[in-house]
């Protein structure tokens, strides 16, 4: 799952990219809402967290300009603000979820798990790919019952294709989605995680689509 | 709830009312009364004068020395009547009885001339040198009369009286019908509503008067309450970032065993934060001193030539750290105040001038002596300030989309404390900008008068030390 965050306080969002990045995501950080802007443009994110105060335009202009544009993509308002007004503005423009600085980091984590979730075609926090099992919460996978371990990058890609399970998805969403943006790594470097994953869940669960990409069979 | 109606302003009003119209309804009542009174009284002397002189006319000298009395008809008829009773008495000059109409009068003896009331009757006496006459005539009828009189002005009085309550008591609710609006406005801006205000009719009358200044006042307590709010939740957003970054260091260094860099990393980047919720603490404890009126200015000769030092002194390391370069050129110039203020006015520009310069900026602090003012220029080469933005820089909380792209840390109090500073020591700060070029503050004090160049004749600045650093924040 990639996530853009987008805060203009550098050692928060160095932390908050740290956080994320622990957590599995692929992490972007724009410092202003222009270059919020433009990385949207190029990468659709899994979710957006979004600070309200930003130099040069504020986040719900960021917001309305993001959903004008046709992003679909959840997005979490983080404010210092915490009056109803704004709590109301904010998800009127489109937010999907709203966190009141000073939070909790697992909070925020969790939220954005919960969005992610919320946005994919199955909304449970267990995902199932034939007898592979997904805790999206514990970041666990099992294999009838048995706990197989994963690389990060192997559990990412696992997941995206879970959420997508039984549409295709190319090699370069999953990179986009894996990756961040200072990643620059050859796209069959997928292919090798791929091997991978098939080598330690079996090679029934991920199917191949040649010269397209991979999907997990619903 | 009685209590209250007896000691309203309107129960009051009309007590005083009713209780003067009555006194002067009675004084009125008893001095027609009494004029009736006297009038009809005279015209009873009158009468009975006139009875007297045809009883007295009506006397007979007999031989021997007695009298006889011998009335013409009419006169008869008069002293017969029924009602009122009349009767006469004549007497010789000597006392003796001569004639009386009735037996049953239980005179005295023959009395002096004059008039009198005796009982219930009117009697005029008089004496023509041989004889006196005595003519009397009850005078129920003049008293009754007089009775009913009474009675007709009392009814009428107490009728006037209720009409009059009756009109005074409307008077009296529309006139204070505004106090009620008044005090039930006030309460309801005492329950919070601060937008309530005092509709007001006649402007020229007293209590528009009174509306008017009230809502004179509501408008500033609003005022005040409003900016007192918006300074709290100002306050409130700045202290919740740091916070914030606070917390989510925290919490992700927590998250699992670190390295050893990491911890320091982290606990850096604490510091970091601490040490700018201090700066923010010190500004909003300033600002909410200064406010309150808690903070004073003291009135000392300060040269201000060494505030700048010691500032730029205070600001070596930072602009050591930012490559920027500072130079001052001043003339020794004494000002009347407070140096430790002075040293943070000082500071504070010049710390922005720092902050908002590229790496091998060069900042200038000059300061001169121009007529009677004590002229400091800071001026820097770095990022400007957008014309939109210069009319609000000196707000609090008011930072530049430049500013804040460039500097997030600031909170945007640094200006207004530095304003709040100049305006305590009448004195003036303005600001020219070109974005890209640079920035010229200019602060015009008023220079101690006469010893403007007079070397040490200011008490020493204060030592140098963290204080310069206290309250400094950014654009």
């Amino acid at each position: 799952m990639r996530i853009l965050i987008v805060e203009d306080e550098p050692d928060l969002a160095r932390t908050l990219g740290r956080a994320f990045g622990e957590d599995g995501y692929a992490v972007d950080v724009a410092g202003t809402g222009a270059d919020a802007l433009l990385k949207a443009s190029f990468v659709a994110y899994d979710t957006i967290v979004l600070d309200v105060r930003l130099p040069g335009g504020d986040g719900f202009g960021v917001l309305a300009e993001l959903r004008a544009r046709g992003g679909r993509m959840p997005v979490l308002m983080l404010t210092a603000r915490d009056g109803l007004e704004d709590k109301v503005r904010g998800l009127n423009a489109g937010a999907d979820d709203y966190l009141t600085k000073p939070f909790a980091l697992g909070e925020l984590l969790a939220r954005v798990r919960a969005l992610i979730r919320r946005a994919s075609s199955d909304p449970r926090p267990e995902l199932t790919a034939g007898a592979v099992v997904l805790d999206t919460s514990a970041r666990v996978v099992r294999r009838d019952g048995a706990v197989v371990e994963l690389t990060a990058r192997e559990y990412a890609i696992l997941e995206l294709l879970a959420r997508r399970k039984g549409s295709l998805v190319t090699r370069s969403a999953i990179y986009d989605h894996v990756y961040d943006e200072h990643e620059d790594t050859l796209s069959n470097v997928i292919d090798v995680h791929i091997a991978s994953l098939r080598r330690k869940l079996g090679r029934d669960v991920i199917q191949t689509r040649r010269g397209h990409g991979y999907i997990i069979d619903g | 709830m009685a209590e209250r109606a007896v000691r309203s302003l309107r129960t009051r009003l009309l007590a005083w009312y009713v209780g003067t119209s009555l006194l002067v309804l009675a004084t009125v009542g008893v001095a027609v009364c009494w004029v009736t009174w006297q009038s009809r009284v005279s015209a009873v002397d009158a009468e009975l004068r006139v009875q007297a002189r045809r009883v007295s006319g009506a006397v007979r000298a007999r031989p021997g020395g007695a009298f006889d009395v011998e009335l013409p008809s009419d006169a008869t008829a008069y002293f017969q009547q029924a009602r009122p009773r009349t009767y006469y008495a004549v007497w010789t000059i000597r006392g003796r009885l001569v004639d009386q109409s009735r037996p049953d009068l239980g005179l005295p003896a023959a009395p002096v001339s004059g008039a009198r009331t005796r009982g219930a009757s009117r009697e005029v006496i008089v004496g023509d040198g041989e004889l006196t006459v005595l003519v009397g005539r009850q005078i129920d009828d003049v008293r009754e009369e007089l009775w009913s009189l009474a009675g007709t002005m009392a009814l009428a009085g107490t009728g006037a009286m209720a009409l009059a309550l009756l009109c005074a008591w409307l008077v009296a609710s529309r006139a204070l019908a505004p106090v009620q609006r008044i005090s039930e406005t006030a309460r309801r801006m005492a329950g919070g509503e601060l937008s309530a205000r005092v509709a007001v009719d006649r402007t020229e009358s007293e209590l528009g008067q009174v509306a008017d200044a009230l809502n004179l006042a509501f408008d500033r307590l609003h005022e005040a309450l409003e900016r007192q709010s918006r300074f709290t939740a100002d306050a409130s957003h700045e202290l919740r970032t740091p916070v914030a970054m606070l917390s989510a260091e925290v919490d992700w260094v927590l998250m699992r065993e670190r390295s050893a860099a990491e911890y320091r990393e982290a606990l850096e980047a604490c510091s970091r934060v601490a040490a700018r919720m201090r700066g923010l603490v010190q500004s909003l404890l300033i600002l909410a001193r200064a406010d309150s009126g808690e903070l004073s200015v003291s009135r000392e000769r300060v040269r201000l030539d060494l505030v700048i030092d010691q500032a730029v002194e205070s600001l070596r390391q930072l602009s050591l750290d930012r490559c920027v370069r500072v130079e001052s050129a001043m003339m020794p110039v004494t000002v009347e105040g407070d140096s430790e203020r002075l040293l943070q006015l000082v500071t504070n520009l010049v710390l922005n001038a720092v902050v908002y310069s590229p790496p091998d900026g060069l900042v200038r602090v000059a300061l001169t002596l121009e007529g009677n003012e004590a002229t400091v220029r800071v001026t820097d080469r770095g990022i400007g300030i957008e014309a939109d933005d210069l009319p609000r820089i000196f707000d609090r909380f008011y930072r530049c989309t430049s500013a804040r792209t460039c500097e997030p840390g600031g909170a945007g109090l640094g200006l207004a404390i530095a304003k709040w500073i100049v305006d305590a020591h009448h004195g003036a700060i303005a600001c020219t900008s070109e974005p890209g070029c640079g920035t010229e503050f200019v602060v015009r004090l008023p220079a101690h008068q006469a010893a403007g160049r007079v070397p040490g004749t200011g008490p020493p600045p204060p030592a140098p030390g963290e204080r310069a650093v206290q309250g400094l924040s950014r654009v």
